[in-house]
């Protein structure tokens, strides 16, 4: 039996918040709250935004950056923040959210996903080869696409499929390589367009 | 360990039994759940309740251990019960075998009580015991509710290796009352070419 503990830092510019949510982090299984300027460094920071600041964490290396967010400022965020959490979302899907970005994938809440792709004006039509390249998925695939668009984080497909997070995580992959995308926006993107 | 063959563990849990406040250890069993954080974890509960979110017939383990556990964490619950009916419901009505079950009841929460916890629990000495118990009690029981009995386990095992042929190379622990164990475990060593099951503490 192994116990992998993630290391989790939060930053923002309201203790409260900060505190708070590093005590619900903690309270988490399988996940441990760290100093900020810990060394070796967090695997995760999660950094709260507020209306009244645009700050954002200055980048380690090593760290995925999961931004706790209202939904605002998303098309200015550095390529360095991996996750986008709305602060709608329960507890659970924090604790969710932390894993998979700790794991170097993305992470954005349903709830985000609606604005995202109105502002990128998602709603083109498929080129010819983008139709030939859906035609390749098998009906797997083309179910978590479905899903996809529907802005599911891998656990809420893995749950709806009764597969593994592991299993939807390698379904992705050969996704994004098929479509001949790099991230899961993209993917998401080509998603609402297939529908 | 081969990554690619499916690995599986039984976890027998107790709830079930209980009338009184329980001294089960639940927090144990979410510790050790938590800790091995299974792939995939089937449980108590059929899927009907599992995608209504209706917990009120689950065991109390579900209801209360492993649903919270798993909500922030990576574990897929596969809900494998084929129905709502425990072991518990299988008593007689009355007469002479109903009091002979109620004694047999009486003394495996006894042993339960001793117990206390998920590692005892699924050590050998209370496994002995309760299989000893539990397959004496079943003698009890009339012979029609002693085939739905083995009728429930096998459905409960099909929906178990439906679950792994889906998604083969996992990581797989089942947690069940450990009433079934003495049926549930050579019906899954069955399917050995599916899986190899291993202790919970090696999965």
């Amino acid at each position: 039996m192994t116990v992998n503990e993630i290391t989790v830092s939060v930053g923002g510019s309201r203790e409260l918040d900060r505190a708070g949510l590093a005590a619900l982090i903690a309270s988490l299984p399988g996940l441990r709250v760290v100093p900020i300027d810990k060394n070796p460094p967090p695997q995760v920071l999660v950094w709260i935004t507020s209306r009244d600041t645009d700050q954002y964490p200055s980048v380690q290396t090593d760290t995925a950056i999961l931004l706790l967010t209202e939904g605002a400022a998303y098309e200015s965020l550095p390529e360095t923040i991996t996750g986008l959490l709305s602060r709608d979302e329960s507890p659970a899907a924090l604790g969710i959210a932390i894993r998979q970005v700790s794991r170097g994938e993305q992470y954005l809440s349903p709830s985000l996903v609606p604005a995202i792709l109105q502002k990128r004006q998602a709603k083109s039509g498929l080129t010819d080869s983008e139709t030939s390249i859906i035609n390749t998925l098998t009906e797997r695939e083309r179910e978590i696409l479905e899903y996809l668009a529907q802005g599911l984080s891998n656990k809420l497909i893995a749950s709806r499929l009764y597969l593994s997070v592991r299993t939807v995580e390698g379904h992705l992959a050969n996704i994004y390589l098929r479509l001949g995308v790099h991230s899961r926006t993209e993917a998401m993107l080509m998603a609402v367009r297939i529908r | 360990m081969n990554a690619s063959r499916t690995h599986l563990a039984i976890l027998g849990t107790m709830s079930e039994l209980h009338r009184q406040p329980i001294s089960y250890d639940l927090n144990c069993l979410q510790k050790i759940v938590a800790d091995v954080s299974p792939d995939l974890l089937c449980a108590e509960i059929t899927r009907e309740d599992w995608e209504r979110g209706d917990f009120a017939q689950a065991a109390l383990e579900v209801r209360e251990a492993l649903a919270p556990t798993i909500a922030s964490m990576d574990i897929i619950l596969i809900p494998v019960a084929p129905s709502l009916k425990q072991y518990r419901d299988f008593t007689p009505d009355a007469g002479w075998r109903h009091g002979v079950v109620r004694n047999f009841d009486r003394l495996l929460r006894w042993g339960q009580i001793q117990a206390d916890d998920v590692k005892t629990i699924n050590g050998m000495w209370f496994g002995t015991f309760c299989h000893t118990v539990c397959w004496l009690t079943e003698m009890f029981w009339t012979a029609k509710d002693r085939v739905a009995w083995e009728t429930q386990n096998q459905e409960l095992v099909e929906n178990i290796v439906r679950a792994i042929q889906r998604d083969s190379g996992r990581r797989v622990l089942v947690a069940v009352q450990c009433q079934r164990l003495h049926r549930l475990i050579p019906l899954l060593h069955a399917h050995h070419d599916l899986f190899k099951v291993v202790a919970y503490q090696n999965l």
